[in-house]
């Protein structure tokens, strides 16, 4: 190592400072580090030396203020990074994603052995011969897998084959031990899908209210083994994965903007789920994408020659994998967008390569080249029979589907008198439990109808605010952190539905405040945690709750307070300005603590007095 | 060839012989003019040259072999299926040489016209029985069918979690026997692979 100028050294002990460049360039252009710059300490047990040192050039400014600085600087010369919103779409050329999903189907054994699925049990102890290829073992194919996979199939509105055959993939790798692994690349169970998604659903702007993007395929594959990379280059094996069911779902190049494609993936994890195909998520590594993306010009598709899936024109593409979230997604394919028009731009060529993206970085990195392309001489299995479904599985599959989710939004929303975006967070809350009790809840307050016909949309939005908002606020110390409600899938919770629909009841004929009935809820909340039966009734009954609405007089006492305290007010509507009336009515209903102030019957008195002032004035 | 023949044969013999001589005098008395000989082909001058040989199986040991297998292919090959690369220039012609032979021999048989034949997959029963014998339907599915329970207001069938598997004589052996490099640690056994440059 060069020997270092002491003047340099005293620089960077005493004050931070590191030099940028070389022994020529003069010392006061030294770059400070944040050390240096964080004068003040704000917390920290050491005091400040910022007045030892010698010869500082600069006087130091706090960090946080210096950041700012910068941010406000580079918005304004306008090269800052762009936000998600503005970064879906570009005038000279046009973006196009295909999707690959592969997802772990949820069942009982693995695809061709009947060793039991397993999600994190203690590693190789559900390994049956065939899994590791032991010479002699067979496949046997699980019949039951089929389930899950067609009702998968199903839900992304497929077209079942009656004939599919299985074929080998062949590439070495150690978490696959036959060397090959079995898909269906010839003839797949399931062709011809789509699936629509709604603005709701959070696609980008540029492509409206719906989107319908179709599905070139889904074929049944297995799952490969659990690697644990360990430091040394050594990898510990969990041969449990290895022939697990998994479906791969195709989508054709129909996607042109980065949130639709992540939209796309999150709304397929959400069909899966409600058709109890794939219970794990993406979080959970139960469901994985793999993103296809390529550029063209909008205007000349001269250059673009690629086709796919029966879609012309579209240029090279680059395969990106090792995607683990929605926002990863998004994030790939706008950083491999934005690299591949670079490239074009200045004249260069894609090349079709595998990259991969990490979190956090800014372009994806090449993987494997031309050179490392993998040649998987497809072949068709010949140890396994062609699979022939009945059509009467088939049709019992379709008919026993139930409400899937779109129908579920749908209702909540027409029926119920729900926004759509309340509706997604309700059904989304407590793996359907939320929903679950919203509707009962619902049905225990209709039983209690006064009326003949209630305004079933009202009467949806008034619950659905309980159940959502004001049930979704409440803590307590003995409250489970996860699920403080307790709400089970079935929807029972520690406040039955039925004291929920009679507090509403309450509150709706007005005998209560809404300010008592939120003081009951937490009430009911703490009764049901420490497993006291109570009723809102009786909480109400016990404490004095009952509204009992303000005489006349008192009505009139509040009114004379207030316009005692705000003349100067009294005086501007007396001159013309009536408007003035509204903050009079504010400060009388602000006046009773209890809130018991009727804001039109308030509104009356204050009229009323004003008008006496005027005549006695006049 | 023995020249003693049992009497049946040679009564079958002389039937066939009989039978020859007549379609020839009844065909001579047809015609006007004499058949042509296809019928009555020269058998000893037929079998006398060959029309095809084993030997056009192999690759002609005066030619030498072409270069569409360049070395760089020959590598990538090996590497794809995981075989190790040779060791010397001389094995690397070797193998050269043998993977040409090969690829004529290869070439030979694909000139056989397969136009609209199904390549054969399995050998199976591929009757209507057979293929309803296969045919997988409610009654093949219904024990799991029945592990399944109808959830909520939505009506979705959900299969329940938890219950036991029966894995008899499927998990029960000893899956690390076989392990070229294993550990145990606390959560459990594993296999052990490593990946660096020996």
């Amino acid at each position: 190592m060069a020997r270092i100028p002491p003047s340099v050294l005293r620089r960077y002990l005493f004050g931070g400072h590191l030099p940028t460049g070389g022994c020529l360039r003069p010392l006061r252009h030294c770059r400070p580090t944040a050390y240096s710059l964080s004068a003040k300490r704000y917390h920290g047990t050491q005091v400040s030396n910022t007045s030892a040192g010698p010869g500082f050039p600069e006087t130091t400014i706090p960090f946080r203020k210096q950041l700012k600085d910068e941010a406000k600087k580079r918005k304004a010369e306008g090269t800052g990074k762009k936000s998600k919103q503005d970064n879906q779409k570009l005038d000279d050329w046009e973006l196009t994603v295909g999707i690959e999903i592969h997802a772990q189907l949820n069942t009982a054994r693995k695809l061709f052995s009947a060793a039991a699925s397993s999600i994190n049990d203690t590693p190789n102890t559900h390994v049956a011969l065939f899994d590791v290829a032991m010479p002699g073992s067979q496949p046997t194919f699980q019949k039951e897998t089929l389930i899950p996979a067609l009702r998968a199939a199903l839900a992304l509105n497929c077209e079942i084959q009656k004939t599919s055959r299985f074929d080998r993939k062949h590439y070495f790798h150690w978490d696959q031990p036959a060397g090959y692994q079995i898909t269906q690349y010839y003839e797949p169970f399931a062709r011809d899908g789509y699936i629509t998604l709604y603005a709701h659903d959070g696609i980008a702007a540029e492509d409206g209210e719906e989107v319908r993007i179709g599905i070139k395929q889904i074929q049944m594959e297995q799952d490969t083994a659990k690697t644990i990379s360990q430091p040394g280059d050594i990898h510990l094996l969990d041969f449990n994965r290895v022939g697990l069911p998994l479906i791969e779902i195709i989508t054709l190049p129909q996607i042109h903007h980065p949130s639709t494609a992540a939209a796309l993936v999150r709304k397929v994890q959400i069909l899966l789920n409600a058709v109890d195909a794939c219970v794990l998520g993406m979080q959970s590594g139960g469901l994985r994408a793999d993103v296809n993306v390529s550029v063209r010009r909008r205007d000349s598709t001269s250059s673009s020659t690629h086709s796919y899936g029966g879609i012309q024109g579209l240029g090279q593409r680059t395969e990106i994998k090792n995607l683990s979230s929605f926002k990863a997604v998004e994030d790939a394919i706008i950083a491999e967008r934005d690299r591949q028009i670079s490239v074009l731009e200045s004249g260069g060529v894609i090349e079709g390569e595998t990259r991969g993206w990490t979190i956090g970085s800014s372009e994806t990195k090449r993987l494997r080249g031309k050179e490392g392309e993998v040649d998987y001489r497809y072949m068709p299995d010949p140890d396994l029979a062609p699979v022939v479904i009945g059509e009467d599985l088939i049709e019992h599959l379709r008919s026993t589907m139930g409400v899937l989710p779109d129908e579920e939004i749908l209702g909540l929303t027409n029926e119920y008198g729900l926004t759509t975006k309340d509706a997604m967070s309700l059904v989304s809350l407590n793996e359907g439990g939320r929903v679950e009790y919203f509707m009962n809840v619902v049905d225990e307050y209709l039983l209690t109808s006064a009326e003949a016909e209630e305004d079933l949309k009202a009467v949806g939005r008034l619950i659905g605010n309980w159940v959502l908002h004001e049930m979704g606020g409440l803590t307590h110390d003995l409250a489970d952190e996860e699920n403080p409600l307790n709400m089970t899938p079935e929807g029972d919770c520690v406040i039955p539905a039925k004291q929920l629909a009679e507090l509403v009841r309450f509150l709706s004929s007005e005998k209560i405040t809404g300010r008592t009935a939120k003081k009951v809820l937490s009430q009911l909340f703490a009764a049901g945690l420490t497993g006291k039966e109570e009723t809102a009734e009786g909480i109400i009954e016990r404490e004095g709750l009952w509204f009992t609405p303000l005489s006349e007089a008192e009505y009139a006492q509040l009114a004379t307070d207030v316009l005692g305290g705000n003349t100067k007010v009294v005086e501007e509507i007396l001159a013309g300005k009536a408007g003035k009336i509204n903050f009079l009515v504010g400060q009388v209903m602000r006046a009773d603590q209890d809130g018991r102030v009727d804001a039109t019957k308030a509104r009356v008195v204050v009229v009323k007095l004003i008008e006496e002032q005027r005549r006695s004035a006049a | 060839m023995s020249g003693f023949i049992c009497s049946r044969c040679r009564s079958s013999l002389c039937r066939v012989m009989r039978v020859q001589t007549r379609s020839i005098t009844r065909s001579i008395h047809k015609d006007s003019s004499p058949p042509p000989r296809h019928n009555l082909v020269e058998i000893d001058d037929l079998l006398s040259r060959p029309s095809w040989s084993v030997r056009s199986l192999l690759p002609d040991p005066d030619v030498p072999p072409s270069e569409e297998i360049t070395p760089a292919k020959l590598h990538h090959l090996l590497r794809l299926s995981a075989l190790s690369p040779p060791k010397s220039p001389e094995e690397e012609a070797q193998m050269l040489k043998i993977l040409h032979s090969q690829l004529h021999f290869v070439k030979d048989i694909q000139k056989v016209d397969t136009e609209d034949v199904e390549p054969l997959q399995r050998i199976r029963d591929e009757t209507e029985e057979g293929i309803k014998d296969i045919t997988i339907g409610m009654e093949q599915l219904k024990k799991a069918f029945e592990k399944e329970d109808v959830k909520g207001r939505n009506r979705r069938p959900r299969r329940r979690r938890g219950e036991d598997v029966d894995t008899k004589d499927v998990e029960d052996w000893d899956v690390l026997g076989a392990a070229g490099e294993k550990v145990e640690l606390a959560g459990g056994k594993y296999f052990v692979v490593r990946s660096g440059k020996e």
